[in-house]
């Protein structure tokens, strides 16, 4: 069987499958009909190149089910999420899903930048944040999100108060900061050098003359005083409040220092002689807000994934009237009101069913993943599904006051906490900046009984030298540097400790279902004399089923018309096309039906299509299709001395199968969540260190209780909202980098806290005693905080990267396709 | 030397200035996309004179859509 891959989303593309997109003359395969839409639209708006320019393959779109964005014109959506019209226009932030790479923002806002009135279309890469300015009255949001949609990047409206907004003034207010240190350095650095280069030449032609000495020490202060009271704000105000609390703050020497050296430097220029320190200040402020900078960079953007509450919750409802139904935001919805849930449907609020019944399923809100019974009387929750039936709901809570914007808001404020080995640090930093200060006070007054005149270089040489900058620089730096690179290969980090904790993982338990296999059905062998005509005879059956392998058929429907179609639960369906009758199912259920004999292999998943013809017999055998990295993540982690366990739900003869195609020893079938906590429980006792990788809603539990928990982003929402780190793409192979970097990061780390105490340790008592001149303390102070900032920014380097067209999936192909 | 006394003071209005255009790009976000521009410059021409014409009536009327 051959495996050529889609040319868009790089899926093999599936055996009988036909479809071409013709692109500057060459005809591209695509794997079904989903991607030859997106793949067709990008290439008539001009925008092929999008295709050069990603180093990260798409998610599949689904085909034709374009969602329906009609609430979003509606003025209260508006007003709610969008900015008061200016002018003609409004902005908006959308959250968009599968945003992988620069490409995908490139290609979003070369898109959008078409349509008549958006005037600015901007798609942040890093949390999959669309900021639109648009004009309602030339293009609908309605439209604009639904061509969104149609080119593979549903939008959800944003919360207005996420924290966006406040992100981002933020990085403004910080990026001034730090450029106005920089312009100030620069400036004050080149005056500094005139009158070093004027004092190396002194007495000879060229030497500079008292009153232009005295020129430039005005010219330095009028330029470093209100650049170090600008710039440096962030450090003052951070030990003001340190002090207030009652606490060391690492920022306390800092703006002493600061404040210090800036004002006895001023005293100096105003009235008398001495040394100044402008250039040292400057530079000191510089170097330490350039730390500052990629440490809030780093945070930043490893919090922003987590729109959790944007995708979880409908954006429209179907409100009750007294005429009957009509569709409208979210944010309109009162308590009181009375709103229909179709089957399908996601419940919009808290409420109580008053009509109707169906079964709901409220796995991302409770774990429990059988969808219940309800009916009038019972309390539904905001966010389940409604699985089967219909329900119409008096809404009792909305926004901010139901179960799941309580559960979000625990999580956010759960992810806000400082890594447990920065925490350490700081605490450390604490204690020794005590020491510091207690010990420049003592230096200090030695000095002023000994030489008064050297009591304030001296002093400030000892606070500038001991900063411990670099002590407190050392974990985030490396941290965040491993945390951006990772997430640029498609891991986030969720929590930042699990990086340091994961070289002592000595088991990593696998769920089979997908994590290690795709979540999706699909067809792996055809047996029948008309393979073409028995796909698209299959697919159109398929369309009056519901079941899961139904969507498997979907890319070979060729829209021939169905009546009389009928699905019997657990055995299949029949329908009536070009005025012959059909079944599809179980075999011995088609079996007996037309009469006809059906063999189909004992082994894996057949299912059987027949009319009454005996020529018409077709089999297909399905199968979950091997996650690509699936293998190399196995190798991988057993070539690094770890155990690697296959823990499933699923029956035996599946899952030895797949363990034996993987290599995988300890395989074990048919485990219910509780079995599976349980073994991870034994494991542990026994001294071993546990990572789970799982994606589903069983696994949810497993994940609570591992070591390291890690998610697929594609898999449940419960499941991301338990892990430690999230595996952003389909691909399992940066997981293979994640275990094969994480010893570095940990080695990176010591290293740095080793190499910020010996240097304060040493350099303290040498400038208590005078050896060290406060431009020099400067030097010392920048570049051991340097060092550590360059030395975490080696785990910043990437390994190995899968750049531009897909590559074929050659050797992962399907099981069972034997 | 006495040059000097000039040019320093004038480095100081021009340092100014840099300051004042630094905030207004910021401002204007100029700072908040560091990675899409970059591609910009690799496209083909003729991908840039389909996308006008897709565009229609739309053509001319704004640079590349960035306002």
């Amino acid at each position: 069987m051959s495996q050529t891959p889609c040319f868009h989303c790089g899926e093999p593309v599936p055996p009988g499958v036909d479809l071409t997109v013709d692109i500057d003359g060459d005809a591209r395969p695509m794997c079904c009909t989903g991607c030859r839409a997106v793949a067709q639209l990008i290439h008539e708006s001009g925008l092929g190149r999008y295709y050069d320019f990603r180093d990260r393959l798409p998610e599949r779109p689904e085909a034709d089910s374009v969602g329906d964005y009609a609430a979003w014109d509606r003025d209260a959506v508006l007003d709610y999420h969008a900015t008061a019209p200016t002018g003609d226009r409004r902005s908006i932030v959308l959250v968009l899903e599968n945003v992988h790479c620069a490409a995908c923002a490139w290609l979003v806002n070369h898109y959008l930048s078409g349509f008549p009135g958006v005037a600015e279309s901007r798609l942040d890469v890093g949390d999959g944040r669309l900021r639109l300015s648009f004009d309602p009255a030339a293009t609908p949001l309605s439209q604009l999100a639904a061509a969104l949609d149609r080119l593979g990047y549903p939008p959800h409206l944003d919360t207005p108060d996420s924290g966006v907004e406040r992100d981002r003034n933020e990085r403004h207010r910080m990026l001034r900061y730090l450029m106005v240190a920089a312009l100030g350095m620069m400036q004050v650095m080149s005056y500094a050098l005139a009158k070093y280069i004027g004092a190396g030449s002194f007495g000879t032609a060229g030497g500079m003359d008292a009153e232009t000495e005295e020129f430039f020490r005005l010219i330095s202060m009028l330029v470093a005083v209100p650049v170090a009271l600008y710039a440096g704000q962030p450090f003052y105000r951070s030990a003001l409040r340190h002090l207030m609390q009652r606490h060391l703050g690492i920022d306390v020497p800092v703006a002493a220092a600061l404040l210090i050296a800036l004002f006895s430097s001023v005293l100096i220029t105003l009235f008398g002689e001495g040394e100044v320190y402008f250039d040292s200040v400057v530079m000191f402020l510089f170097f330490l807000l350039l730390g500052r900078f990629a440490v809030m960079v780093a945070r930043q953007r490893s919090g922003a994934v987590h729109s959790a509450l944007a995708r979880a919750l409908p954006d429209q409802a179907r409100r009750i009237t007294d005429s009957g139904t009509e569709t409208v935001g979210v944010v309109e919805l009162a308590a009181g009101d009375c709103v229909l849930v179709g089957d399908g449907e996601v419940v919009p609020a808290d409420g109580r069913v008053v009509e109707g019944r169906g079964r709901v399923d409220e796995s991302l809100l409770s774990g429990e993943s059988e969808p219940r019974g309800r009916v009038a009387g019972d309390a539904v929750l905001a966010g389940s599904l409604v699985a089967g039936g219909s329900l119409t709901v008096q809404i009792e809570a909305v926004g901010q006051a139901t179960v799941i914007s309580g559960i979000i808001e625990l999580l956010s404020e759960a992810r806000r906490r400082r890594p447990r080995l920065a925490r350490l640090a700081d605490r450390a930093a604490g204690i020794f900046i005590a020491v510091i200060l207690a010990s420049t006070v003592v230096a200090g007054i030695a000095w002023s009984l000994h030489d008064p005149s050297r009591v304030i270089p001296i002093t400030l040489a000892m606070l500038v030298v001991a900063c411990p900058c670099a002590l407190a620089l050392g974990t985030p730096t490396a941290l965040a540097a491993a945390t951006r690179s990772l997430a640029e290969q498609g891991v986030l980090t969720a929590n930042p400790d699990a990086l340091e904790s994961l070289p002592d993982i000595t088991h990593v338990m696998l769920d089979k279902t997908g994590t290690l296999t795709e979540p999706r059905m699909a067809i792996v062998d055809v047996r029948a004399a008309e393979p073409d005509r028995a796909l698209a005879v299959a697919a159109a059956l398929e369309r009056a089923s519901a079941h899961p392998i139904a969507s498997a058929f979907r890319p070979h429907d060729d829209g021939r018309p169905v009546t009389d179609a009928d699905s019997l639960a657990g055995a299949g369906v029949s329908a009536e096309i070009e005025g012959r009758r059909w079944w599809l199912g179980r075999a011995d259920w088609v079996a007996g039906m037309t009469g006809h004999s059906i063999d189909v292999p004992a082994e894996g998943i057949w299912i059987a299509l027949a009319s009454d013809e005996a020529e018409s017999v077709a089999t297909f055998g399905i199968d979950s299709r091997l996650r690509r990295g699936a293998r190399a993540l196995v190798e991988g982690l057993q070539q690094a001395g770890i155990e690697v366990r296959l823990a499933s739900g699923d029956r035996a003869s599946n899952v030895d199968r797949l363990a034996a195609q993987l290599g995988i020893v300890h395989a074990e079938s048919g485990m219910s969540p509780e079995d599976k906590l349980a073994r991870m429980a034994d494991l542990q006792g026994r001294g071993a260190r546990v990572a789970m990788v799982g994606d589903g809603i069983n696994d949810a539990p497993v994940l609570a209780g591992a070591d390291i928990a890690i998610a697929l982003a594609e898999g449940a929402a419960i499941a991301r909202t338990q892990a430690d780190l999230v595996a952003t793409g389909r691909d399992l192979r940066p997981l293979v980098d994640l275990f094969q970097r994480a010893p570095k990061v940990r080695r990176v780390i010591r290293q740095n806290l080793t190499w910020a105490l010996t240097y304060n340790i040493s350099a303290l008592p040498l400038a208590a005693v005078g050896l060290v001149p406060p431009w020099a303390a400067a030097i010392g102070m920048s570049a051991s905080s340097l060092a550590v900032v360059l030395n975490a920014q080696r785990l910043g380097r990437r390994t190995t990267i899968e750049r531009g067209r897909p590559a074929p999936a050659s050797g992962e192909a399907a099981p069972g396709t034997a | 030397m006495k040059i000097i006394y000039l040019l320093i003071p004038l480095s100081l209005l021009l340092l100014s200035l840099a300051v004042w255009a630094f905030f207004w790009a910021v401002r204007n976000n100029q700072f908040d996309d560091l990675e899409t521009p970059a591609l910009d410059v690799l496209e083909d021409e003729d991908d840039v004179r389909r996308r006008r014409e897709s565009r229609g009536e739309n053509v001319g009327s704004s640079d590349e859509g960035r306002g």
